[in-house]
């Protein structure tokens, strides 16, 4: 059997191209030969001009205007066949030398080659030997040699041009050849012999039988000439007689020869048309053809020689002719036939011709896995002939089926890939390719057959001593079929690895991974510390807008995105080292060493470290890989490389994911994680990275250790923070600002020590002082402290508690290196500086306590204080010593109150604190009249009170008198609004409006009072007593502030009525001193300065000063009402002490706003001893701020303002 | 004798294969099978050539070989059925009813709500009745 024929393989003139002389290194040869092979066809027409008829041509119907002949280049000959002379293609009919002449000098010597070469092919008619780029003593020693045909030394278009000239040539030459030997046949007759005639035993019957059939035979080879020279009219007449003259002889096998020839006459004829009938016709003829040479076979079988190939060739022939999609059924018939047939074939290489065929036809029909069955066949076949040549061959049909059975290695399917998508695989078309392999994966489940496929592959590797695809199958082997294979099989494949890697040289790739699976675990995001904020250089705060804004370093949203692939962005930086996260598994049965991983960047701005890592046997492991970006641009990480039993090797994150999609869905054998215990399905895509220039890079560290300050609440303390670039970038700006909780205790931060060490050269230091004070432990925390206490552990640190310092800072503003794009600003950064700080508690508060006592004035004859200034306001005057003493005198009531806060304190801790009060002071009033709080020193000079552990001590802070001067409608101004009673709810905006602004009022005094503490020599603070006060200040609020409506003053008159005037001048001075030194001496509370003031039996003449207090006038109804010691009222009824003149009830008075009235009467005192002045009024027609003031309900109910009782000490007459 | 029964998704992926012979030629029925997708696929994308009824269900003789007799059978949702029988003479009518039991049995299989779809079919209840219709198949020709 001979490969690759066709119907019209018997017009081919068959030439035997044999390399002469010297060695030809092979791209040369292959040079020559392509040269040659070009010419398969050449035209009558062109061969006309080297064609002389010397005698009349026995081809008289030959075309010469579009008939040609057909050249088969047989490269380095063939050994005749028995069979030429059957089927004259199947003779060497020429014989063409390639000579390359720089490796083979003496073209005398090559010609002498060139003739021994030439004897074997006995039935060669022509003979010819081109050399090769001669030099020029070759070109002149050629002329002698006329053997030789010296290809002169050009240009490869010239060359073609010569060697179609000598094809051309050749052509005619073996046209005049056939001529001759057509003639000489017809003439003299031939001898045709046949492997089957030299077996027959020549009896006598047998002798006339064949001189019958010789003239036939004749007439088929003489068809046969024809065709050759490219005449089928000829060929066909011939052809026409030959079948006649077998079919009367009964020369079967000739007779279907002759038939075969026919058709092969009528293609030619018919060059290039395919018409039904024609194809009828051809159909007809050759099953006729198959049916005479089984008949032949059949007949003949007694003889050992087989002519069945005949047939089977017949078969092929047909079905190459037929095969086409809607012929199929009739074409898989023939080769189901001729595959049946193969066991009647005796030689091995006749069978595999045979499958080669076969599986080509069924290949060429697209039948693609019947061919790979039968590739398959031709490579069992191979792997039968134990040579190296015949593994090689075997390999090579094998890999050529590994598609059909889906397990081609990565190499092959790439070029694929590359061919039919040249922009290659992008992000965004991820998802299309995804869909493909899936389907894919789909036919990957006849692990049977792959299996075995593989195994063929690996064999036959070994075999042919091809190490790498040894490697590459047993690799395909171990990762898709790990499943399915022992462990000692799984060994027994690792094993193979390491051999055919041993044969390997170092470093050698391979397209097809093999162990571990590595997936993609996770980017770590970048550390706090190294966050990148993007810049919009138009805006002031460049970092403002940039994503993590707000309280949070992380929003759940940007939390949310880290899946989808579209979204996330990583920004690495030049030079700085980044690391990602895979995870390896090992689902095999054997310690897994890989020698090196790393990240496989392709586009080639990035170094990878390698790693090194040993895999138990069913293990997978979550490993850090790293690297440094070397060039701005995108990153596109598609896998790793991984240094694997000996061999390099990428591995792609997609196909593991591919694979995990497919184990999800059932249609892969198994989950090599899963069945190494780790995690669940989690596809993480590679983000789009992108590298930028250089970034500066702050660290900081606390001056003095990292470790987390301990302070007591309320403790003050310095921090000294240290900031170092570490990068290769000077820090040209940075802005501070606090984030997190207790924000406000951070006091102080020197923003200008930083703003000054700009811009910070690369490994420049600035160290930037924060002040610090404790904040105060909530509820929460004290009751865990409390509970910790008891247990001895007292110190809370809570992360989420401290304040962060965050640092926004950049490099230049812009880079000059990408002047591409002009509008690229590198980006900023951002430094989160947790203040590590542990908050312990300190004082604790029992208690807090408003402690007020008033005393009453005594009446004497002159305001004690209150001197009216111009503008209005008023100032107490004061000795100057009276800055110590904590009572004051109200000016206006001219009671005497005495207001302490009372601070219960507990020390909790194992530290004994002092405490020490001080009241900072308004240097100035305000023009408003806020008259209550003077300048005091800051100091009151108390002694500090000191509370030892687990003890409690009473601080006490002095309460200066708040009270305003004017009893104001704004505090009220929403409920005079409102008409009805409800006005005066609690509940009413209003209210609540007022309480602002007293609270507001609360702050500004609380503010000036500190209560500072120090505990040992380091620690010192301050203690929080705002809300204490406020709670305690909170009740008596109004009392304390606001004036009451009307105030009233008794005084003795003057110059009052009458006999006043009389009463000794030396009392009345004497009076004057005792009302200046009041002040002075009246804390001693002793009453008997007034002495001999006020007489009993005297008239004594008394007025009582009236203020109003208020912004509008009052009408009012006045009474004075005077008390003894026990409380009776003395001056009505009919035991009356006191004689009175004047009006004491029912005065009918009006009071002029912020304005005072006196009312004079006298009163006449019975008996000595002490006496109460007490006055009140009535108010007419009250307004509803005096209604809100009195905190009535209704606006019936009448309104009563009383004053604060004065005392009068009466002493006898005496 | 009906040597092999296979069921093949839509995307040619093996769902169940069984043979049922002593002999250990399950490569070679697995081949059978395999190579026999190609004219089964060759019909399902050229429904109309040669292919004169689209309803008809029954592929009818897939291909010959030396031995084996393929014959095909394809679902709605082109789920394919092939059967290896070493029998030569096989009346077509006897074939459909095998294949119209075959594939209740296999709709039956498939609706197992624990089934996943384009996964291997391991019921047990399923081999057992396919093997029932194979065994009864082979009766039904030789009585």
């Amino acid at each position: 059997m001979e490969p690759d024929v066709s119907i019209e393989t018997d017009c081919e003139i068959r030439v035997a191209v044999l390399p002469i002389g010297g060695p030809i290194p092979p791209p040369r040869l292959r040079d020559y030969l392509s040269m040659l092979s070009g010419h398969r066809r050449v035209d009558l027409s062109s061969v006309s001009s080297f064609y002389t008829e010397h005698q009349k041509s026995p081809f008289t119907h030959q075309p010469w205007d579009s008939g040609s002949l057909r050249f088969k280049y047989v490269v380095g000959g063939a050994p005749p066949s028995p069979w030429e002379d059957f089927q004259s293609c199947r003779k060497t009919l020429a014989v063409v030398g390639l000579c390359h002449c720089p490796s083979s000098p003496d073209l005398s010597l090559v010609a002498d080659l060139f003739a021994a070469a030439c004897k074997p092919y006995t039935s060669a008619l022509v003979h010819r030997c081109f050399a090769f780029c001669p030099s020029d003593s070759q070109l002149d020693e050629g002329k002698k040699v006329d053997k030789v045909i010296l290809f002169p030394p050009s240009d490869r278009q010239t060359q073609e041009i010569h060697m179609l000239t000598m094809v051309q040539d050749l052509a005619a030459s073996l046209l005049m050849e056939f001529e001759k030997w057509v003639l000489r046949a017809e003439s003299a007759g031939t001898i045709l012999k046949t492997p089957l005639d030299s077996q027959s035993s020549l009896s006598s019957e047998e002798v006339i039988k064949a001189k019958k059939r010789r003239l036939g035979r004749a007439q088929k080879t003489i068809g046969d000439y024809c065709l050759l020279a490219g005449s089928p009219v000829d060929a066909n007449a011939h052809y026409s007689t030959a079948i006649e003259l077998a079919r009367l002889t009964g020369d079967v096998f000739w007779h279907a020869g002759a038939l075969e020839g026919s058709v092969c006459a009528l293609l030619v004829d018919r060059a290039g048309q395919k018409d039904a009938t024609l194809e009828e016709e051809v159909k007809y003829r050759y099953y006729t053809v198959i049916q005479l040479y089984r008949r032949a076979y059949l007949q003949d079988n007694a003889q050992r020689v087989s002519t069945v190939s005949f047939e089977l060739e017949a078969a092929l022939k047909l079905a190459r002719y037929l095969c086409r999609q809607e012929l199929a059924k009739e074409v898989v018939e023939l080769l189901m036939g001729a595959a049946d047939g193969a066991k009647s074939l005796i030689d091995a290489s006749d069978r595999l011709i045979l499958y080669v065929e076969i599986a080509r036809i069924y290949g060429s029909l697209g039948y693609q896995r019947k061919a790979a069955f039968f590739s398959r066949q031709v490579a069992q076949l191979y792997l039968q002939q134990d040579n190296s040549f015949a593994a090689i061959s075997a390999l090579q049909v094998l890999s050529l089926t590994s598609k059909a059975y889906h397990v081609q290695s990565r190499g092959a399917s790439q070029k694929q890939d590359t061919l039919s998508n040249s922009l290659g695989p992008s992000h965004a078309d991820g998802g299309k390719m995804h869909q493909q392999s899936v389907v894919s994966l789909f036919e990957s489940q006849w692990s049977t057959l792959q299996m075995v496929v593989l195994r063929e592959i690996l064999m036959s590797s070994v075999r042919a001593g091809d190490p790498l695809a040894a490697w590459s199958a047993a690799a395909r082997l171990l990762r898709s079929y790990y499943p399915l294979i022992t462990p000692a099989g799984q060994s027994g494949l690792a094993s193979s690895l390491v051999n055919s890697s041993e044969r390997l040289p170092a470093g050698t790739r391979c397209a097809d991974p093999a162990l571990p699976f590595i997936r993609l675990h996770s980017f770590p995001i970048h550390p706090s510390q190294m966050d990148i904020v993007k810049r919009s250089p138009a805006k002031e705060e460049w970092w403002a807008g940039s994503a993590p804004s707000g309280p949070f370093i992380y929003t759940p949203f940007s939390k949310g995105g880290s899946n989808d692939s579209n979204k996330q962005e990583l920004t690495w930086i030049v030079g700085e080292p980044v690391q990602v996260l895979v995870e390896l598994a090992n689902p095999c049965g054997f310690d897994l060493v890989v020698e090196s991983i790393y990240l496989s960047v392709h586009s080639g701005n990035f170094d990878a470290f390698p790693v090194s890592v040993n895999l138990p046997p069913n293990s997978a492991k979550v490993i850090l890989l790293s690297g440094i970006p070397t060039k701005v641009g995108p990153v596109l990480i598609p896998g790793c490389k991984v240094h694997c039993f000996g061999v390099i090797t990428e591995h792609l994150f997609k196909d593991v994911d591919n694979l995990l999609l497919g184990a999800a869905q059932g249609l892969v054998l198994s989950d090599p994680f899963r069945s190494c215990g780790s995690g669940k399905l989690k596809i993480v895509s590679v983000p789009n990275i992108s590298v930028v220039p250089p970034l500066p890079l702050l660290v900081s560290h606390v001056v003095g250790g990292d470790g987390a300050a301990i302070l007591y609440e309320g403790e003050i303390r310095d921090i000294a923070i240290s900031f170092t670039n570490a990068g290769t970038v000077p820090v040209e700006q940075a802005h501070i600002s606090l984030s997190g909780k207790n924000q406000d205790s951070v006091i102080s931060i020197a923003r200008e020590s930083l703003r000054s060490a700009l811009p910070l050269k690369p490994g420049a230091e600035v160290t930037l002082p924060v002040t610090i004070k404790a904040w105060q432990l909530g509820m929460m925390d004290s009751d865990h402290a409390s509970s910790k206490n008891s247990s001895g552990v007292s110190r809370i640190s809570k992360e989420g508690s401290i304040p962060l310092l965050v640092i926004h800072y950049a490099g230049p503003l812009t880079y000059n290196e990408s002047p591409k794009n002009g509008d690229f600003v590198s980006p900023g950064r951002r430094l989160v500086v947790p203040l590590h700080v542990c908050v312990l508690q300190g004082l604790r508060f029992v208690k807090a306590r408003l402690l007020s006592m008033e005393i009453p004035a005594h009446v004497h004859d002159s305001l004690p204080n209150p001197i009216f200034v111009d503008d209005g306001s008023a100032e107490v005057v004061t000795s100057p010593n009276s800055v110590n003493s904590l009572v004051k005198i109200d000016p206006y009531s001219g009671s005497w109150v005495f207001r302490l806060l009372e601070l219960e304190l507990s020390n909790p801790t194992d530290v004994v604190f002092e405490v020490n009060v001080s009241v900072r002071m308004d240097g100035t009033n305000n023009g408003n009249g806020v008259t209550s709080i003077q300048n005091y020193a800051a100091d009151f000079g108390y002694p500090k009170t000191r509370i030892d552990c687990d003890f409690s001590a009473r601080v006490l802070i002095p309460l200066e008198h708040f009270k305003l001067p004017v009893l104001d409608g704004s505090f009220f101004a929403k409920e005079s609004q409102t008409t009805d009673g409800l006005g005066s709810k609690i509940s009413n905006p209003a209210e609540r409006n007022s309480k602002a602004e007293l609270n507001a009022s609360i702050n500004n005094l609380i503010t000036k009072i500190k209560v500072r503490w120090q505990s040992g020599r380091n620690s010192s603070g301050e203690l929080n007593i705002k809300d204490a006060i406020q709670a305690a200040l909170q009740a008596s609020m109004m009392d304390i502030l606001l004036p009451e409506p009307l105030t009233f003053l008794f005084t003795l008159a003057k110059n009052g009525i009458a006999n006043e005037g009389i009463k000794s001048p030396k009392e009345l001075s004497e009076q004057t001193i005792v009302a200046g030194d009041s002040s002075i001496q009246s804390a001693s509370g002793s009453n008997t300065r007034f002495k001999g003031s006020i007489s009993a039996h005297e008239m004594t003449p008394m007025e009582v000063l009236i203020r109003n207090n208020t912004k509008e006038p009052i009408q009012m109804s006045l009474s004075v009402t005077c008390r003894d010691v026990a409380g009776e009222n003395c001056i009505e009824g009919s035991k009356a002490t006191v004689l009175w003149a004047g009006v004491l009830t029912g005065i009918q008075l009006e009071v002029p706003p912020l304005e005072e009235v006196s009312h004079s009467f006298s009163l006449y005192f019975l008996v000595p001893g002490d006496y109460t002045l007490m006055g009140s009024a009535i108010i007419n027609s009250a307004t509803e701020m005096l209604r809100a003031r009195a905190r009535t309900d209704s606006s019936e109910e009448t309104i009563f303002c009383r004053g604060s009782p004065f005392h009068i000490n009466v002493v006898g007459a005496l | 004798m009906i040597v092999c029964v296979a069921v093949v998704g839509q995307q040619n992926n093996p769902l169940y294969l069984q043979s049922f012979t002593e002999a250990g030629d399950e490569l070679k029925l697995h081949h059978i099978v395999h190579c026999s997708l190609d004219v089964i696929d060759e019909r399902v994308n050229n429904p109309k050539k040669s292919w004169p009824t689209l309803n008809e269900t029954f592929l009818g003789l897939l291909y010959p070989s030396e031995n084996y007799k393929v014959y095909g059978y394809l679902t709605n949702t082109k789920v394919k059925f092939i059967l290896v029988t070493i029998d030569m003479e096989v009346k077509d009518a006897d074939m459909r009813n095998f294949f119209r039991r075959f594939h209740a049995a296999f709709v039956d299989a498939v609706s197992n709500p624990f089934h996943v779809p384009g996964k291997k079919i391991t019921s047990r209840s399923f081999a057992s009745r396919v093997s029932a219709i194979v065994k009864s198949f082979g009766s039904g020709t030789t009585a």
